[in-house]
């Protein structure tokens, strides 16, 4: 118990240290990229190139992740703040909100599956003719 | 004193709404809305500002970074899918982007909204902190931004599944590009809910989209709007 503790407090460590050495690159050299974006790729480098191993991280990454939604709580109810506005124009706001995300959604959606099935239809054709 | 009060409050909240919402399934019991919607109503009635909540704030997110790096975690679990669906990924997630903004904005014009308004639209899809970075760039009224992404990131999590499985939108590569996509973090994390594939597609999904909009929306803005 007190080893997993132990290990899983280190490789949050871990986590936060690449965090911040992303948020550090974008101030260095002052990119239009987010620290957070930086850090997903300089860890996706470090599993690739085999310096952190999966299992090294994976406990931590995995609870993180599974309560990824608590983070956004605090921040959404900065919500509460914008009653003004949201009085005055809320309705056509959310009705803008709400039919572009459907939009967004069915045609990302949409066009990854019927690009997905197509290419398996095609290789399914090849199979039938060399057969 | 009222920082710990916010803190305890936060995170009992945020667990009754995981037990509750697993036990009754909705898109209004959806983990971040629920929970947002209950902490609102219990600080309004014990008389805290936003403000005051503040430094409660700062602490809990604290891990929010940590926690978006983690994702390259399931990007790399599942390195063959994205090399074998890149093509459809690309096009997926290009195609969602544009006509996301694009629909956004023909919409709310035909409204009359104001400029004020229409600027936090274009990047309403991008996870919350990249979104407050590119409105520094692009002049934008930070806390509109934010509050326009996390909409988006709820009605994305609380109708995204549902509205997939009415068109019939089953296979998880493109549920997860799609939810990622559009919904940002608060839609990845329903999409981890629905099963790793997704939950790392999204995933990366988000991260691309965040990059893509952060690299091209502040030079094509005065041609949008």
């Amino acid at each position: 118990m007190v080893k997993k503790v132990l290990m899983f407090s280190c490789q949050i460590a871990i986590l936060i240290v690449i965090y911040q050495m992303g948020s550090l690159i974008t101030r260095f050299f002052s990119l239009k990229i987010p620290g957070n974006v930086i850090g997903i790729l300089l860890l996706l480098v470090l599993l690739w190139t085999r310096v952190i191993k999966v299992e090294q991280i994976d406990l931590a990454a995995t609870w993180l992740l599974k309560h990824l939604s608590f983070f956004f709580i605090p921040i959404a109810v900065g919500l509460m703040t914008l009653g003004p506005i949201f009085l005055n124009k809320g309705i056509v706001i959310l009705f803008v909100l709400i039919t572009s995300t459907f939009i967004g959604l069915l045609s990302a959606g949409k066009i990854t599956q019927s690009v997905i099935m197509k290419k398996a239809k095609v290789k399914v054709n090849y199979h039938d003719h060399s057969v | 004193m009222i920082t710990v009060y916010s803190i305890v409050l936060t995170i009992i909240v945020y667990i009754f709404a995981r037990r509750f919402g697993r036990r009754y399934s909705s898109p209004l019991t959806s983990p971040v809305f629920f929970s947002t919607l209950i902490i609102i109503i219990l600080l309004v009635g014990s008389h805290i500002t936003y403000h005051e909540y503040t430094p409660a704030k700062k602490i809990m997110t604290y891990l929010l970074g940590p926690a978006t790096v983690a994702l390259a975690v399931p990007i790399y679990k599942n390195r063959d899918l994205f090399a074998k669906y890149f093509v459809a990924a690309c096009v997926g997630l290009l195609i969602g982007t544009f006509t996301t903004i694009l629909s956004a904005i023909v919409i709310a014009k035909c409204f009359y909204l104001s400029k004020m308004l229409l600027l936090p639209l274009t990047i309403k899809s991008v996870t919350v902190p990249v979104a407050t970075e590119i409105g520094k760039i692009i002049k934008g009224n930070v806390s509109l931004i934010a509050a326009f992404v996390i909409i988006t990131g709820m009605i994305g999590a609380m109708f995204g599944p549902k509205l997939l499985n009415l068109f019939k939108i089953d296979h998880p590569f493109a549920r997860g590009l799609s939810i990622g996509t559009i919904a940002h973090g608060i839609g990845t994390a329903e999409a981890v809910k629905e099963g790793e594939i997704q939950g790392a597609v999204a995933g990366a999904a988000m991260g691309i989209a965040a990059l893509l909009i952060s690299f091209i929306i502040p030079y094509i803005i005065p041609y949008l709007l």
